[in-house]
């Protein structure tokens, strides 16, 4: 696993719900129902892999999903549990004072190196934006991908009081929301991002920003290990499931395919 | 089942004369393997293997799962909000939504919650309103006059007809019904939840009020235990989207509370989710656990 990633489930398979097994049976002990018995194998009891800032089982807004029983409880709480995924990591650290905003510019799609600072707003800036949830983060992404990948950093100069209300537009899909202009009493540090990993880019903007990582306590360590713990089962149960599926679908195939025989057979008689 | 094993017989035999057929390897499976379908020698006794085993019955409930929620851990709303908009960095925030769901304890058959409400800061800002009411009547110049995109009575309905609906809500005045009924909409305007209906309050002999009731109103129901609706967008202030989730919850509690005596509901968990985010069991709180976050911190640009 490079140390990028968020998981070792990170994969194209961006909406599938990953299968996660309990790692621990006696969390559902007290749950009313007794989910352990009744769920027949733990597939049953799946969530996906903690991915930030990827769909969730959740997110279909709620004037589009239609009688689709509430998310169980069970699979909840295992995703609740993988919210350590966004307290630590690459990107976990908290900023300095000076720093007044961040912004990002690259493009929708890979193709000439705007890979990496996808995967950066991906994974490292979930985690950023959870220490410094007061910082504003834009992410403004294009369509032109030989346009620039540029990560700019605002800092406030030694001294210098701003404005409450400075000029940021929001983040935008269409490429809207271009880089301000540095207020007054603001200097901007920028970071080529293009044709650069996101291990990389996370290193520079580290150095030039003077951000602080933060140190996972033993309880985040804990429930790292629980989580990873959960998704290896998890990756187990996929297979396993996946194995079945397939049987299922040669059996079916099989059957069909006999059957279209035999009729044609039958009519030719 | 004997004409399929013939056929299976007489097949086998095909496979046998024609080579470019699949040849049957060791790995058939089960349900291909005569004796696995009917068993081909039957003994006369009978009381060997055909033995009947009871069929378990599904235990069936009357009312929808609800689970203990004392090992669930509970967020108080700025402590979501955090999560969330960490979640959702650097997405538009005019498309992502913030969405409550609200489970309820509650029977599975039964009258089901279901009302409008208008939030103190609208999620949704394009209403489109059409209007029945009879042609060239003094209706039609007062719908037209409260911003209604299409108005008329068989002209409409010749439009809908033709696929065009240029408006998200209709609603039908009382002297239209009979022709509404006549029209036969159902099926194009049902699917699509326009179809007026005295339920939803869209059949109306006051058009003034209804049509500002539905301006910046909302809807929700109940479907399968579960009450949601959208209650704010990315850029709203913890407070906004404090003031949307009272407004909801109070007046759910009062939809709760009304519903009758042989179909009891209650209110079992409040869960806060977003457009991309995991979602957040509430516990009605609002300030953050963490001493050095402030609840202003959570309004930056995002």
């Amino acid at each position: 696993m490079r140390p990028g990633d968020l998981g070792p489930a990170r994969s194209r398979q961006a909406k599938v719900v990953g299968p996660l097994v309990l790692a621990r049976p006696r969390q559902a002990k007290n749950f009313r129902g007794s989910i352990t018995e009744s769920e027949p194998c733990s597939h049953h009891v799946a969530v996906r892999s903690q991915r930030p800032a990827l769909p969730t089982v959740c997110s279909l807004s709620a004037s589009v999903r239609k009688n689709i029983k509430m998310v169980g409880v069970l699979r909840r709480f295992n995703q609740l549990k993988a919210l350590v995924r966004i307290r630590t990591g690459p990107g976990a650290a908290v900023l300095p004072q000076d720093v007044t905003r961040i912004h990002m510019e690259f493009a929708h799609k890979l193709n000439d190196g705007h890979m990496g600072p996808r995967k950066f707003w991906r994974e490292a800036l979930p985690r950023l934006k959870y220490w410094n949830p007061a910082v504003p983060m834009v992410v403004n992404r294009t369509t032109d991908n030989s346009g620039p990948a540029t990560l700019t950093l605002y800092f406030r100069e030694p001294g210098a009081t701003l404005a409450s209300d400075m000029p940021m537009p929001s983040s935008s899909n269409e490429g809207f929301a271009k880089a301000p202009a540095p207020a007054e009493g603001e200097r901007v540090v920028t970071i080529d991002m293009k044709h650069r990993r996101s291990e990389a880019i996370l290193k520079e903007f580290m150095d030039k920003s003077g951000a602080v990582a933060v140190t996972p306590t033993p309880q985040d360590e804990v429930e790292l290990r629980e989580a990873e713990e959960r998704e290896a089962k998890g990756a187990v149960d996929r297979e396993r499931i996946r194995r079945m599926n397939e049987e299922a679908k040669r059996e079916k195939a099989m059957i069909a395919q006999a059957q279209s025989e035999a009729a044609a057979i039958r009519s030719s008689l | 089942m004997a004409s399929l094993n013939q056929c299976l017989a007489s097949l086998a035999r095909l496979s046998l004369s024609t080579p470019a057929r699949p040849i049957l390897t060791p790995t058939i499976p089960k349900f291909l393997i005569p004796s696995a379908t009917a068993p081909l020698v039957r003994h006369a006794s009978g009381g060997g293997g055909m033995r009947k085993r009871p069929v378990k019955k599904k235990k069936t409930y009357k009312t929808y799962k609800t689970w203990d929620l004392s090992e669930i851990e509970q967020f108080s709303l700025c402590d979501a909000l955090r999560y969330l908009r960490a979640f959702e960095v650097g997405r538009p925030p005019a498309v992502v939504k913030y969405e409550l769901a609200v489970k309820l304890r509650t029977q599975k058959g039964g009258p089901v919650i279901r009302n409008r409400i208008r939030l103190p800061f609208p999620v949704k800002t394009d209403t489109r309103i059409g209007v029945i009411c009879p042609e060239d009547s003094p209706l039609m110049i007062e719908a037209q006059q409260l911003g209604a995109v299409a108005v008329g009575q068989e002209s409409l309905f010749e439009s809908i007809r033709a696929g065009q609906l240029p408006f998200n809500k209709l609603i039908c005045h009382v002297d239209s019904v009979e022709a509404l009924r006549k029209a036969n909409l159902g099926k194009i305007l049902g699917p699509k939840g326009l179809m007026p209906s005295p339920k939803t309050k869209t059949i109306t002999s006051d058009l003034k009020a209804t049509v500002q009731e539905l301006i910046g109103a909302d809807e929700y129901r109940e479907r399968d235990g579960v009450v949601r609706m959208a209650v704010g967008q990315l850029g709203f202030t913890p407070q906004m989207l404090s003031d949307n989730i009272k407004s909801f919850m109070n007046l759910l509690k009062q939809d709760i509370s009304n519903s009758d005596d042989n179909h009891p509901k209650a209110l079992d968990e409040v869960v806060l989710s977003s457009t991309n985010g995991p979602g957040f069991s509430l516990n009605g709180s609002f300030h953050p656990t963490d001493p050095k976050l402030k609840p202003e911190d959570l309004q930056s640009v995002m």
